[in-house]
């Protein structure tokens, strides 16, 4: 009479092919999402929305419509498939919007961009920088410990991003922080660069000196 | 209530790929497997730009730091990393869930001749991209090419994906030898030590596959993580000793499992059959009467809230067994109820919007991870389905196609401002030069008009160093002092010469007077002279400096307006892909919502068919129970199991 039912079964099996699977999950396959087809009225409104979102402005010299519908074709296939796609494009949007602001608000020949960077750093705990240009405040941070460790790492941090008109100027920087045996350390680095028609990248370093256990703020201009 | 729903957490991923932008490499010998590739030695970041990359990225934010690096291939700022970027581009859009654009970025890498280290981590990153779509054979195709040993750790994941591939090519055999070395008897890697187990056992090697599992656990974990996975290799050996009709060796390796681990209701409930499988039902109601009082949202519980009447009945103990199974068969129906209440729950939205308010994340990526669970009537219900590998895959893509539309909203009023700056540019452009130059004009100031006054000082000047004329230099004291000579000599002579006797002195002094003040003049001339021609000097080169500034501002006033135009279009032409885009992510999201529910309703309506049949079996022991109490008893009459 005594009989192993379904039920029994069901957990065993489960349980026991549940069990018996690859731990290395993290390289499972990702199964595509088994959604239902796209329904015809959502599938359409893009569509609409697209020919009706893209009338050119009386400005442009050649009608945008099929320069966009080209470059963005709808995707088609599985939902995953239609989704991968279209962060694919809005990456390579996101791209392009980038490049037009840069070269819009900040043109090559004006530009000039300030970097922060650190070299080992075992000497000094960065709190924050302030960036003066030509005696202007341009630029104050204040650092998360996130932001410290990713340059402890290797990061360089773009801390200001602007124009300057071609010419000498002076750059000082302010850093604060804690130093050696945790006491409170502010420190200013100047250097006089002359800005040309190229854009000028200029690197705050911060530096430890073993010799002297102490840290060193440098700046290096790179054009 | 905190939900893991993967062993191994994704940052791992992010580790491995940092470990494989950053691989440091020494010494090395090219022709020895072992080592790793020679490749030019490597420096520290020489390109800010490519810094600035890694900076977003070593924060976790992967979006800034792909449209970084993205911008600066675009404006070439990253020459001495070009190979690297590359890497990290491919392996960023892999993190997406980009697979078709990551695989052409390591092809395009290997097409170019990369060095040998971007190489083999461009094969590793293809191999992992083949084998998450399924095409196991290229997988192992990929793999085979790398020729090096891969920079730590990726070299420990790159032989965990052979052996995966191996396992789900069948060939078990050669996965147990990729594992074995890395797995030892007390190796540091546990994945690749399960996996050395599972692979043993399925390729038919139970004893050793047995010993690997056994030796794992056994051992003392340090964290949360390789508990469970300890748990879970118990759990394996315990079913499968279950399965080749040993329960006295399941239980033993059964009552190792955690009580409060996510293996332990499996293992409460497998120990309580492998008790009842030796003949001990009394031993077996101990697990099962407290995995009977847990969430029921496990079908464990449910098994369980079943198991236990059957072993009260199997111990003739009728009434409480009675009393359990008509227990069992409300807790069913109330918990059918409450999966109606959840499925309406989650058709009104209740799902998706609880899910982003209690999970709420800033960036895109499959690095997130679910923490809580959404507030709606009878949440616990969703767990499994929401730890489950496709619904966390379609809710990724539904956050990241949230995150995406607050992306394009925000260019798309970036755009309007920058449209209307343009306009501003434009028009300031147009209109502030000529307005300057008709208001120099009207001054006097035109440049036509200072040039002819300059061209007019320079005759001047000639003529008087020609003459070598110092009067010409006088400041405007010797002037008035010439004037007041000149009248004074006018008045002088036209008096009689006798008209007073003093006269003859007054002439004299007269005399010495124009006398001195021509000796001065004299005297400053070649001063004066030269400080002219200095001033006019300078006066002609601000002059061409003007002109030249002049002529540019003619050139820009020519050019200019078509760079504005450029401007004007490619806003114009970024504006209309953000509106082809925004309406197709709303869209998308929507489906990706509806997706996301369905998976979650197909679940729940599995829970309610599983009810329904435990409800039947449930029914059924109760009328066996009743047949019991109303016939004759017999020896050995017992209910059926459940």
């Amino acid at each position: 009479m005594l009989k192993l039912t379904r039920a029994a079964l069901i957990a065993l099996g489960l349980c026991a092919a549940a069990a018996l699977s690859p731990g290395f999950a993290a390289d499972a396959p990702a199964p595509s999402a088994s959604a239902p087809a796209v329904p015809a009225a959502i599938a359409a409104a893009p569509a609409q929305e697209a020919a009706s979102g893209v009338a050119a402005p009386a400005a442009a010299p050649e009608s945008p419509a099929s320069a966009a519908a080209a470059s963005e074709p709808a995707p088609t296939g599985s939902l995953d498939d239609r989704v991968q796609q279209t962060k694919a494009d809005v990456i390579r949007l996101n791209r392009d919007l980038l490049v037009l602001e840069e070269e819009l608000l900040f043109p090559a020949n004006t530009q000039v961009a300030v970097f922060v960077s650190m070299d080992v750093g075992l000497l000094f705990d960065l709190d924050s920088v302030q960036v003066k240009l030509d005696d202007k405040v341009v630029t104050t941070y204040l650092y998360t410990p996130l932001e410290v460790q990713a340059l402890h790492r290797g990061g360089v941090q773009r801390v200001y991003l602007g124009d300057l008109k071609a010419g000498p100027h002076e750059i000082v920087a302010f850093f604060t922080g804690k130093g050696p045996h945790d006491r409170d350390y502010k420190r200013a680095t100047t250097i006089k660069f002359d800005k040309s028609t190229e854009p000028k990248y200029i690197e705050l370093q911060i530096k430890d000196v073993q010799q002297k256990l102490q840290p060193e703020f440098d700046v290096k201009v790179w054009q | 209530m905190r939900l893991r729903s993967r062993l191994l957490p994704r940052p791992c991923l992010v580790a491995a790929l940092v470990a494989g932008v950053l691989a440091a490499a020494g010494a090395r010998a090219a022709d020895d497997p072992n080592k790793l590739p020679a490749d030019p030695p490597r420096h520290p970041v020489v390109d800010p730009h490519y810094g600035d990359v890694l900076f977003e990225f070593y924060q976790g934010r992967y979006f800034p730091a792909i449209t970084k690096l993205e911008v600066s291939q675009h404006f070439d700022r990253m020459q001495h990393h070009a190979d690297e970027a590359e890497i990290l581009r491919g392996g960023l859009l892999l993190s997406y869930g980009l697979h078709k654009q990551a695989a052409e970025v390591f092809e395009a890498l290997l097409a170019r001749g990369a060095p040998p280290s971007v190489r083999d981590r461009a094969w590793y990153f293809l191999a992992k991209i083949r084998y998450q779509r399924g095409l196991m054979p290229d997988a192992s195709a990929a793999l085979g090419r790398i020729e090096h040993v891969l920079p730590e750790p990726l070299e420990d994941d790159r032989r965990l994906l052979q052996a995966n591939v191996a396992m789900a090519l069948g060939d078990n055999d050669t996965a147990s030898k990729i594992l074995a070395p890395i797995a030892g008897p007390r190796g540091t890697d546990l994945y690749a030590r399960y996996n050395l187990g599972v692979a043993m056992i399925r390729s038919g090697d139970v004893a050793h596959g047995t010993n690997v599992l056994d030796e794992l656990g056994r051992q003392t974990m340090p964290d949360e993580e390789s508990r469970a996975l300890r748990d879970k290799a118990n759990v394996a050996l315990g079913f499968a000793a279950m399965k080749a009709g040993q329960p006295v060796a399941a239980r033993d390796y059964l009552q190792r499992v955690r009580l409060q681990g996510l293996q332990a209701n499996a293992a409460l409930l497998g120990f309580g059959w492998a008790a009842d499988a030796v003949g001990n039902p009394k031993q077996a109601l101990v697990p099962w009467l407290e995995l009977a009082g847990r969430d029921p949202s496990d079908p464990s519980v449910l098994e369980a809230q079943l198991a236990v009447p059957y072993a009260y009945a199997e111990l003739h103990a009728d009434a409480q067994a009675l009393q359990r199974y008509e227990n069992a068969i409300a807790n069913f129906e109330n918990e059918d109820a409450n999966i109606d209440a959840t499925v309406a729950a989650i058709r009104a939205g209740k799902l998706v919007e609880g899910l982003m308010n209690r999970n709420p994340g800033e960036e895109m990526g499959w690095f997130q991870t679910f923490r809580d669970l959404p507030l709606m009537p009878h949440a616990r219900l969703l767990t499994p389905v929401i730890a489950g590998n496709e619904f966390q895959e379609a809710f990724k893509n539904y956050r990241d196609l949230q995150f995406l539309t607050h992306n394009l909203n925000d260019w798309h009023d970036n755009l309007g401002v920058f449209g209307d700056m343009l306009a501003t540019r434009r028009q300031a452009f147009a209109e502030r030069l000529p307005r300057v130059r008709a208001q120099q004009q009207a001054r006097g100031l035109g440049l036509d008009q200072l040039t002819r006054r300059s061209e007019a000082n320079a005759a001047d000047l000639k003529q008087a160093e020609d003459a070598a004329d110092g009067v010409a230099f006088a400041d405007a004291n010797e002037r008035a002092l010439q004037q007041r000579l000149a009248r004074v000599t006018d008045t002088l002579s036209g008096l009689p010469a006798d008209a007073d006797p003093g006269l003859a002195d007054a002439r004299e002094r007269l005399r010495r007077v124009a006398g001195a003040l021509a000796w001065q003049l004299a005297h400053e001339y070649p001063a004066r002279a030269w400080s002219a021609r200095k001033g006019q000097k300078q006066t002609e080169d601000a002059l061409a400096s003007a002109r030249q500034h002049d002529a540019d501002l003619a050139r820009a006033q020519q050019e200019e307006p078509a760079h504005f135009e450029d401007f004007a279009r490619r806003i114009a032409e970024l504006d209309a892909r953000l509106n082809v885009l925004l309406p197709r992510v709303a869209a998308l999201s929507q489906e990706q919502q509806g997706a996301l529910q369905e998976i979650a309703i197909t679940e729940l309506k599995a829970q309610k068919e599983r009810l329904a049949a435990y409800t039947a079996q449930a029914r059924y022991a109760v009328a066996q129970l009743y047949d019991r109490a109303t016939e004759p008893k017999e020896e050995g009459s017992h209910v059926d199991k459940p």
